[in-house]
This record gives C-alpha cells, structure tokens and sequence, in this order.
C-alpha cells in the first residue's frame, strides 16, 4: 500500500485528487489542507509520493518542496506539484527546487494516474534498492564473521599444532589467551585491542615447530647450548607469521619475537628493556609464566597459586612490568574464572 | 458581455476518464461551497488584503477551470494578476462580476445535477 500525502488549500481539490488517488488502486490518500500540518506530519511518517499545490496560505508549494527535502531521508521521495496551465515559471521553479514532475490543472484524469504512477514505480524501485542494500549489508555481515570464525579457529589450531609436540595443552592456549586479555583490560585498552590479544596471544609460541624434538621434549635441564637452540622459537615463530595481511598475525608476530624479554633486559632474543617491549609481549609475559607456573606438567607439578603469584610480584620491575602485574592480580576473580573454564585434560606421561 | 456558462458534461467526463461519480461529487462539493467562496473573496477584498485576494482569485480560477468555465477563469486570472501587484483598490466591479459568475455556474450546475438526478 503505498501513502499518497495531497496538500491543497481547496476542499475541492483535496478531494478530486483524494478520489484520483484512490482510482489507482493500492494507495492510502492522507490529505492536509495546510502545508505547515504536512509539514509537521512528514517529520514522523514517510510518504510515498507527494501531491502538493503550489498557491497556498502560510507555505507556497515552492517552500513546501523545500522544507520537505531538508528533512532527513526524504530527499529522494516523489513530489508532483500542481500548478495552473499560465504558471510557465513556477513549474520550471519547482522543478529545479526539487520536485519530481508536476500537473497542471484543471486536472486530467489520464494524465494524473500516468504521472503518478510513474513517481509511484520509481519509490517502489527506491524502496527495493534500499531493501536490496539492507540484505546485503546484512549478507556481508554474515559472510565477513563467517571468514573471521574460520581465521581464528585456523590460528588456534595451527597454535596447538606447535604446542603438540610439547606437553602443553589447548587449556593452556586458551587460558594465557584469556589471561592476557584480563591484563589488557585492566590497563584500559579498548574492546578492538582486547579481542585483538585474545586473538594473537595463542600464537606465542608457535615457533616451538622448528625446534627439534631431542630440545624440546628433553625431560631434564638444557645444555647452554641446547637452550640457545630453544630460544630460536622467538624468532621463529616471528619469522612464521610476520607481514601477514591479517592484524591478528601481525600481532601474533610481535607476542611470538617478544613475550620472552624481560623488563630489566636480561630476556631474549634481543635483551630489550622496560617499555621498549612491545605491550603485547610484556602483557603475555605475565600471562604464559603464570599459566606456566600453575599447571601441572609431566616433569612438576603445579605451584600454588599464592606462590605463583609471589613469583609474579617479586619479578615486578626485573621479569615483568609492574603495571602489567598489577592488572593481572587486580582482575583475580576473573583469573580464577578462566581457571575453572578451561582445565587442564589428563596430561600424557612422556 | 461575458458569454453564458454552458456545462459541457462530455468534456468534463473525458477529461475525468468518463467516471461519473467524481463529475458528481465534484458538481456537489462545488454547490456545497459557492457560497463559501464568493464570501472568502469578498472578505479578502473588503479587508485589503492584496495576498488573500489574490489567493482567492487563484482558487476561483482554478475551480471555474474545472467546470471548463474558460470565461470565468479568465475573470479571476484578470483579478489574481491585478492583485499580485498589491494594487487591489479599483477591483470592486470586477469582484461583483466574479461572484456573479459563481452563482451563474452554480444555477447551471444545480439545473444539471436536477436533470440527472
């Protein structure tokens, strides 16, 4: 049903044009007899065409046109304005000011139902245009997160496949993930950033797949030499995921070449200090050694979590950022949340 | 000398698409408001108020064109053009012959609404 709003001073007029509108089948006539009412009416509801007479008291056609246009959303609705046969001027007027096409009285009834049902099938095609946009708006939506679920759930795994190898487990990733993004919360980053960390920080340690497996699975201390050898998965990992296209990557390459510094420099691979760590990797610093700490493994057991949490606050200032503890231990319930949520699976005997 | 109105209901009707129903209501709405009419012209005039008259003027205008009244509508184009210049003060002949024109179409229509009915 498409809303026909008629605007005329003259009663007769407001009602030849109502019954035209109604001979075309299909159309509600709403009818004013005063521009300023329209006006006012045309704030709240959206008409499908406008039939509006130029010679009126307080508005003439003109500025009614003009008025109209200026609220949002109307600019492109169909107006036809209504004019006498010697008004040359003001039907090239209303034109150029914006209305669509115009009808000439006294009023022809072919030409009227041919006019207005041109201005009736062009709204009809706007509104399809609009819908059509609107669908696949919606459509693009739909598809772009059905390609993020995919990235992420790539990366995950692709993160676990190098934790395979080593008695880790997908608890693991998930929890230093989370842990990670408690302690980014709490320094107040933004939502995009914190999805961002959860996002990348599973990938840390996703060199660990160019280590060979005598280092990496070699139950008792490494040689100096040996752990020379497992430091390379800092870089590795960088290597493996640098100038990707994907932020996410981008981000998982700089936790990978950077969550093992330390604040005072003493870390790897280059010995950097305090905030020339990249956020990230002194965010997830605090994060893996934590989870690290606190898991049972084939070759420990798992510290208590008081003491682990000493370790953290002793190393605030040495191994880790002062500000990246506080956070952390400042969101404890959140951290045992994550702890209940993600548990450990039976841990394979090596 | 003004020619007489004649309704010529033919014309009417194929400028309407033959539906005698609006030809109808329209005859109807007009008589229902003649008096009206000519009062609103001659209220605009007698106040001085060139834009309400000339408002007026168009209305009648476009009201005689309607009927096909090509006589009368050139009556009130006549006054609607005087009125735009804002100089309205020696019109009263030509309101008078105006609103005489308003009740001659009306007499018309009322004998025709009267055959038909």
């Amino acid at each position: 049903m498409n809303t026909v709003l008629i605007i005329d001073d003259s009663d007769i007029n407001l009602t030849l044009i109502k019954a035209l509108v109604l001979k075309l089948g299909e159309c509600a006539p709403v009818l004013f007899d005063n521009p300023l009412r329209a006006l006012d009416w045309c704030r709240e509801h959206v008409p499908d065409l406008v039939i509006v007479d130029y010679m009126m008291p307080d508005m003439d056609g003109l500025k009614f046109i003009s008025a109209f246009r200026a609220l949002h959303g109307r600019n492109e609705i169909p107006v036809l304005m209504v004019t006498a046969n010697d008004q040359k001027e003001v039907r090239y007027e209303a034109l150029l000011g914006g209305a669509n096409d115009f009808l000439t009285k006294p009023i022809d009834r072919v030409e009227f139902s041919a006019r207005s049902r041109n201005m009736l099938s062009l709204r009809t095609g706007q509104k399809f245009l609009a819908d059509r946009a609107a669908h696949l708006d919606a459509l693009v939506s739909e598809q772009t997160q059905e390609i993020r679920n995919r990235e992420q759930e790539l990366i995950f795994r692709m993160s676990r496949a190098a934790e395979f190898r080593d008695p880790e487990t997908g608890a693991h990733i998930q929890r230093m993930a989370y842990y990670s993004q408690i302690i980014a919360k709490g320094l107040g980053l933004d939502e995009k950033v914190l999805k961002l960390i959860l996002e990348a920080a599973p990938m840390h340690d996703v060199g660990k797949i160019g280590i060979p497996d005598y280092i990496l699975l070699k139950p008792g201390k490494l040689t100096f030499e040996e752990f020379e050898v497992m430091k390379g998965h800092a870089k590795l990992g960088h290597e493996l995921l640098k100038g990707s296209g994907s932020e996410t990557l981008r981000a998982g390459a700089e936790i990978a070449i950077s969550h093992h510094e330390k604040y005072d420099g003493s870390g790897y691979p280059f010995g950097l200090v305090g905030t020339k760590i990249p956020l990230f990797g002194r965010i997830v610093a605090v994060a893996d050694v934590f989870d690290a700490l606190t898991s049972e493994r084939p070759y420990k057991k798992s510290w208590p979590l008081a003491e682990a949490c000493k370790f953290l606050e002793d190393g605030r200032g040495k191994h880790f950022d002062p500000m990246c503890v506080e956070s952390f231990l400042a969101g404890w319930d959140d951290v045992l949340e994550i702890r209940q949520r993600f548990q450990d699976e039976e841990v394979p005997m090596i | 000398m003004t020619e007489l109105f004649v309704f010529d209901r033919e014309l009417i009707l194929d400028r309407l698409g033959g539906d005698e129903e609006i030809v109808t209501m329209m005859i109807d709405l007009y008589l229902q408001d003649v008096e009206r009419t000519a009062r609103s012209l001659a209220d605009a005039f007698a106040q001085g108020q060139a834009d309400a008259f000339m408002r007026e003027a168009h209305t009648i205008k476009g009201l005689l064109a309607t009927f096909s009244d090509d006589a009368g509508a050139a009556k009130a184009f006549v006054i609607e053009q005087q009125a735009k210049t804002g100089e309205i003060s020696g019109l009263q002949p030509a309101v008078a012959a105006l609103q005489r024109r308003l009740y001659e179409v009306a007499d018309v229509l009322r004998r025709e609404m009267g055959s038909v009915r």
